[in-house]
């Protein structure tokens, strides 16, 4: 029996398992370890390793199980809530926006309206317009920048 | 198999609290057990247990229906693994064999209560004791293929190298844990 002949024996002996092999796999297979003693001493050994492969018991506790469960839920609970979050916060930002087009146009309508009124030439209606749109943000980051300046020269007083 | 894997796929998507109770439930001892065999350390194998669970429950919806959820779920197990290893030093798989400082903790297999039953036992310690000789590779191979029962295709979807590979490195698993079978010192 050449090399090989031992090879191949041995490599179906190690992958016969989950996958049948075929039958003329198998009647070659069988033909060699009868005359085999070396391969038939392998084919042996393989079936005791993995019967005791097999044998080793390792379980897993009951507790890691119900801890492992109980962490499940409890992200799945938080997966939920941030995604209902999320949800909220895009049907407000689709809200608010479809109402400030809305408010927008009706606005310039309005403005247009009082510069036909006052007989005003549309860019002076039309700035005027634009100074009342952003004077609320403007008024708005005044604030915010007072407030926080006023805040570090507390703060800065405190620790000085 | 792909009805199963066909529902298991439509409640991961729903994140269903439930189905993953009872994949837990299913599942614990072959994960467990491929955890152990994969990191050589039952502490780590039951941390990496938990995480594996929290990473299918947030990435289910990348399970894909037409393969086996086992296959999929060792490969989630798998990636942590590797992804914890490079954490603490940066090596692939490799970084997993060997450590003496860690051997593999598998429980004894219970009373001796006669002479073969002793022997046996003692052939099962051998090759635990084996087991953790050898490099992950072959450690992750053999358990897939000899206590998980999956084929050669699975194993290389879970392992990700070609089916050859998974072929030699059976091959050689199983070689180097024979001394180990007739009795190398534990």
């Amino acid at each position: 029996m050449n090399t090989h002949g031992h090879e191949r024996a041995r490599n179906l002996i190690v992958l016969a398992g989950p996958e049948a092999l075929s039958g003329a796999d198998q009647a070659w297979l069988a033909a060699h370890v009868e005359t085999c003693a070396s391969c038939r001493a392998f084919a042996q050994n393989a079936r005791e390793t993995v019967q005791a492969l097999r044998a080793i018991p390792i379980a897993a506790e009951r507790s890691l199980v119900s801890t492992t469960q109980m962490r499940v839920r409890r992200r799945a609970l938080e997966l939920q809530r941030s995604r209902e979050r999320l949800w909220l916060v895009s049907v407000s930002c689709t809200v608010v926006t479809l109402f400030a087009l809305l408010s927008t146009f009706v606005l310039w309508r309005g403005f247009a309206w009082v510069g036909a009124q006052a007989q005003l030439a549309p860019s002076i209606w039309q700035v005027g317009f634009i100074v009342f749109c952003i004077t609320p943000a403007l008024v708005a980051g005044v604030l915010l920048l007072a407030r926080d300046t006023h805040l570090a020269d507390h703060t800065g007083s405190y620790q000085g | 198999m792909a009805q199963e894997s066909t529902e298991i796929a439509r409640g991961l998507r729903r994140r269903d609290p439930d189905l993953l109770d009872r994949l837990i439930e299913q599942y614990q001892h072959r994960l467990l057990r491929y955890l152990v065999y994969l990191t050589g350390r039952r502490e780590l194998a039951e941390d990496l247990f938990q995480e594996t669970w929290i990473r299918v429950l947030e990435r289910g919806h990348q399970f894909n229906d037409k393969y086996a959820f086992s296959t999929w779920l060792f490969a989630v197990a798998r990636n942590l693994a590797i992804d914890h290893m490079r954490r603490k030093q940066p090596a692939s798989l490799d970084g997993l064999l060997n450590d003496d400082e860690a051997p593999l903790e598998v429980p004894a297999t219970g009373q001796a209560s006669a002479f073969d039953m002793s022997l046996r036992r003692e052939q099962n310690e051998h090759i635990a004791a084996g087991m953790q000789h050898l490099p992950a590779e072959y450690r992750e191979v053999l358990v897939l293929r000899f206590q998980e029962g999956m084929s050669l295709g699975e194993i290389a979807g879970v392992t990700l190298v070609p089916l050859g590979t998974v072929k030699s490195r059976i091959y050689r698993g199983l070689s180097a844990l024979e001394p180990w079978l007739k009795g190398a010192p534990l």
